[in-house]
């Protein structure tokens, strides 16, 4: 094997068992192959390619060094998962108010003029969302307050499961109080004429189920995450 | 040094090493093994996870500069929140060390009892 390449198999090794955080890998490589060469300058003899290896095996095995990233990649990631879930339903909070602001200026029908089944949804969009707010912050303060693990522990991991926990909770009474907002803007818009008053529902409509997809696949990456997670801990 | 043992300390270990002022992963490395004459000689990496751990817990800041090498270097420094925190596990650990000096102190090595 020439020189250079064993200090560069080891970092591709090392960003190869990094792969579930792309961007963590990319920094990783770049600042241990900074470290493994200073490693090689410090310590001069007449066999470079021995002092290659001597850098490298002082360094430590590229799968334990990735499952100790692991840990703390993963908590970066819930709590950005925590922020997102915060965003995602302030986002919804904001169109919905936007929304019953254009009917307001457009003097659209208001939810006393639907019947029952107005009153039923309206009812139901409110509550949903109200809980979907609430435990969505829970959430987000819950995973914040962690201690970044050292480890992907047995405890850690049941603090995620909570987290996940709380976040599908919020995530499906958000999209309870979109459908409930899907129901509502059907019922305002039946019988309605095809305009450019007709638009703004309809894209307040598609940015909720945008924000609540979103929501959704950040869940579910972070659940995926969690596993790819566990097994490189469990390999390290 | 039992790795076991400097595991549970990394952290503490880590900042007292930057508390000189700025310093790269390599750095960090050998102000640990000079500051502790050698005792603690854990693999090199094992300092990166706790480094980036730090970082991301705000107890530590790192910005990339050029070394004269021409490479890029990832400098880590402390943050004040860094300096409390090196202080408070300071003074944990006195604590610890004056309770187990208190019990060890007049205890006799362990003896074969055959």
């Amino acid at each position: 094997m020439p020189e250079s390449d064993v200090i560069a198999a080891y970092v591709a090794r090392l960003a190869g068992a990094l792969a579930f955080d792309p961007s963590l890998a990319r920094c990783v490589r770049r600042e241990v192959e900074d470290h493994l060469w200073e490693a090689v300058a410090a310590h001069p003899t007449g066999d470079r390619l021995e002092a290659e290896r001597r850098a490298v095996a002082h360094f430590g095995d590229p799968q334990v060094l990735a499952a100790q990233f692991a840990a703390a990649s993963l908590a970066k990631r819930a709590r950005r998962v925590g922020v997102a879930a915060v965003v995602m339903i302030a986002a919804v909070f904001l169109v919905m108010k936007a929304r019953l602001t254009w009917y307001a200026v457009m003097q659209g029908p208001a939810v006393d003029q639907m019947g029952a089944l107005g009153a039923i949804v309206s009812a139901i969009d409110r509550y949903a969302f109200w809980l979907s707010g609430y435990v969505g912050l829970a959430g987000w303060v819950y995973i914040d307050s962690r201690r970044i693990p050292v480890a992907f522990t047995r405890e850690y991991r049941g603090q995620l499961r909570r987290f996940v926990l709380l976040c599908s909770v919020a995530a499906g009474a958000l999209i309870a109080s979109v459908l409930s907002d899907g129901v509502l803007t059907s019922l305002r818009l039946v019988g309605t004429r095809w305009s450019l008053d007709v638009l703004m529902p309809l894209v307040s409509m598609a940015i909720e189920v945008v924000c609540v997809g979103g929501l959704v696949v950040s869940i579910r990456g972070m659940t995926q995450r969690t596993a790819s997670t566990g097994r490189a801990a469990r390999m390290g | 040094m039992e790795g076991e043992i400097l595991k549970g300390h990394l952290d503490m270990i880590v900042l007292a090493a930057l508390t000189a002022g700025p310093a790269h992963g390599y750095a960090v490395i050998e102000a640990i093994r000079r500051r502790s004459a050698g005792a603690f000689d854990l693999p090199e990496g094992t300092i990166y996870p706790v480094l980036h751990r730090l970082e991301q817990a705000g107890l530590l800041a790192s910005r990339w500069v050029t070394a004269e090498s021409g490479r890029r270097r990832r400098v880590y420094t402390m943050t004040r929140r860094g300096a409390r925190a090196l202080a408070a596990r300071r003074a944990v650990w006195e604590q610890l060390c004056e309770a187990i000096g208190g019990l060890l102190k007049g205890s006799r090595p362990c003896q074969n009892p055959t």
